[in-house]
């Protein structure tokens, strides 16, 4: 067993892992958010960007082409004498500034500042002049006085459409402006991210190996334990072994030499030998039997039973043990018991471990009790085995059913045992679907029950071990 | 006997008769109102732009204007004449009823016009209705004609004697029925 600094260490480490593990998991998910933040604003500002300034930059080139082109078709037509070129020239100069005229009605509808507005409307007002003129010389030119609407185009005509195009080219100073503006704010806010990322991902690292760490370090702790509790486990059977073994030696040694030459004598030691040899016997099934109590299933078919049948059982195995160490029992089995489905063997031998411990731990007293009754709010069988003896520690309770477990104040006290027959009772018991549960009190004594569910109609006819225990178990 | 010498006298008469008449009235007489002609796909409408404050022209002030004898509208803008091209059942209508000539009178009449000055301006020549309505609807001073049917709100109907194309016994009717369902 390990000392107690150590099995608080040990909880600690994985407490601490836990802890970090916990730290670095709401850490990393805090920056994420953070940067999911980040990603979602600069995402917004890239988009408000595209709708606003960039597609407004592009509105604008549209425009300054389509005033371009009005302006070329107008002129266009006083190339040529031919009417209907003329007139489709006059309908390319309309549709062109149709282009702007919507492109303008566009921008004062996202216009968002006043400056933007006042820009607006300043080229709405200087496109409607410069379409005016348009339309005299457009007019002229198809009325067939050509000199007349040159010359209204070089007085009026140009600089009309050179507002326009100073306009225009404003407009696209403000969308310039804008552009620069969100750029600089996207590229603020992926600076902010890249911080935050790099600081979560280095955070992160540090915490993570700190994580690691802790884990394998608890990890090794874990495989110091288990290691120090199979060379307790490796020592403590030794033990078991060797005192039988060396009593029998000492027996036969006693045979061979001549000193038991009597028949009292022979009796005495051959009974010395065979008692000896039951208990290295008993000590080598308890192994075995934690051995497959700990692939938890049974290693024969289960079938119902009856209760004071297993009571019977174990009873008729432990009776030389009883008599042996004078103690008394007292059974009470409640008659008419719900069978439960079991292997008998399994079972009886789980029940003879409770009364072994009983028997070993239950002080100067020399008294046990075993019942058995019915817990009918849970539908299940309740088989208790009870002493006075010695009792078991708070401290304790909690890790009895551990393997190899074995309490300072036995170890103390010299009490022999292998520290496997309650975890094999209690593996017992879950094969079967129960459970095996204590209440103890110090100088009082204890009382070990096991819990073992009613056969139901539809599990009484379950043919193998695997449904029975996936029926005990749901 | 009787009868073979008065079927050639009859004929005489009649023969002597039309040579007799004047050719105007003639000429007004094929114009002339007709219970059966309100068709709007042979109406032609005389079409000014929007911006012309003139309403109605007699047809004597509307042969004025083709024949360039009158040059500018009482708002100041220089008369532009819309003519459909060669060979189009509008122009032959308006030749024969606005001009009272044929095609090789026309463009006889406008080189010995343009030549004496008289007309600064040739008549433009178009190719269909709506680049006919198109070119009245740019030039303030446009003046044209295209089928009733035809007509839009880019234009204005001028009326005629104070006869819309739709009203009874507007004189300015196409002959030739139109070919398909639009002019174009």
């Amino acid at each position: 067993m390990l000392p107690g600094n150590q099995t608080v260490g040990r909880s600690l480490s994985r407490h601490v892992s836990l802890v970090l593990f916990v730290l670095v998991l709401m850490g990393e998910v805090g920056v994420a958010l953070f940067v999911m933040r980040d990603l979602a604003r600069s995402n917004a500002t890239v988009e408000g960007m595209y709708r606003g300034s960039v597609q407004g930059l592009l509105r604008i080139g549209d425009m300054q082409y389509d005033a371009q082109e009005t302006r070329r078709a107008t002129l266009y037509a006083l190339t040529t004498n031919d009417g209907n070129l003329q007139v489709a020239y006059a309908d390319q100069s309309r549709d062109a500034d149709r282009g702007v005229t919507e492109g303008i009605v566009q921008f004062l509808e996202d216009a968002h500042t006043a400056d933007e507005t006042e820009a607006g409307q300043q080229l709405e007002h200087d496109w409607s002049n410069y379409l005016k003129v348009r339309d005299e010389v457009l007019g002229l030119i198809l009325e067939g006085s050509p000199k007349e609407a040159i010359h209204l185009d070089l007085n009026l005509g140009v600089s009309e459409f050179e507002r326009v195009r100073r306009d225009l080219d404003k407009v696209k100073r403000s969308y310039d402006e804008q552009a620069s503006q969100q750029l600089a704010t996207v590229a603020t806010l992926s600076r902010a991210s890249m911080t935050r990322l790099t600081v979560a991902l280095v955070l992160g690292l540090c915490l993570g190996t700190v994580a690691i760490w802790a884990i394998q370090k608890s990890r090794l702790r874990s495989a110091m334990h288990l290691a120090q509790l199979q060379m307790d486990f490796v020592a403590s059977v030794s033990h078991e072994l060797r005192t039988p073994l060396t009593a029998i030696l000492t027996a036969a040694e006693n045979i061979r030499d001549g000193l038991a030459q009597s028949r009292e004598r022979l009796f005495e030691q051959g009974s010395v030998i065979t008692h000896q040899a039951a208990q290295l016997m008993e000590t080598v099934d308890q192994v075995l039997q934690f051995s497959a109590a700990s692939e938890r299933k049974s290693p024969h078919p289960l079938r119902e039973l009856r209760v004071d049948e297993v009571v019977d059982d174990a009873l008729r195995s432990t009776q030389r043990l009883l008599n042996e160490t004078g103690v008394l029992v007292e059974t009470k089995v409640e008659p008419d018991l719900p069978r439960i489905i079991a292997d008998l063997a399994v079972l009886s031998l789980c029940v003879q471990n409770l009364i072994a411990n009983a028997v070993k731990y239950g002080g100067a007293k020399r008294w046990i009790g075993i019942s058995a009754s019915m817990n009918g709010e849970r539908n299940e069988i309740l088989i208790s085995v009870r002493d006075h003896g010695i009792g078991i520690h708070d401290s304790d309770l909690k890790r009895i059913f551990e393997p190899f477990y074995r309490s300072p104040d036995v170890i103390g006290a010299k009490i022999q045992g292998t520290g496997l027959g309650l975890s094999i009772a209690k593996r017992s018991a879950e094969v079967f679907g129960g459970d095996l549960t204590v209440s103890t009190k110090v100088g009082t004594g204890s009382v070990f029950t096991l819990h073992l569910p009613v056969a139901q109609p539809a599990r009484q006819k379950a043919p193998n071990a695997e449904n029975a225990m996936g029926g005990a178990r749901a | 006997m009787k009868m073979r010498v008065r079927v050639p006298v009859g004929l005489l008469t009649l023969v002597l008769v039309s040579l007799v008449l004047p050719r105007e009235p003639r000429a007004q007489a094929a114009a002339a109102p007709s219970e059966t002609r309100t068709n709007p796909d042979q109406a032609l409408a005389i079409v000014v732009n929007r911006s012309n404050p003139l309403d109605n022209l007699s047809f004597p002030e509307l042969r004025k204007i083709f024949l360039g004898e009158r040059n500018h509208w009482p708002n100041g803008h220089r008369i532009a004449i819309a003519m459909l091209d060669y060979g189009q059942p509008e122009r032959k209508t308006v030749l024969r009823l606005i001009y009272r000539m044929d095609e090789t009178g026309y463009q006889d009449f406008l080189l010995r016009e343009m030549f004496r000055g008289d007309v600064f301006i040739a008549p433009k020549n178009l190719s269909s209705p709506t680049i006919v309505r198109k070119f009245v609807f740019n030039a303030p001073g446009a003046i044209g004609y295209i089928r009733s049917r035809d007509v839009d709100q880019s234009v204005k109907v001028i009326r005629i004697d104070g006869l819309l194309p739709e009203d009874k016994g507007y004189r300015l009717q196409v002959d030739e029925p139109l070919a398909g369902k639009g002019s174009e």
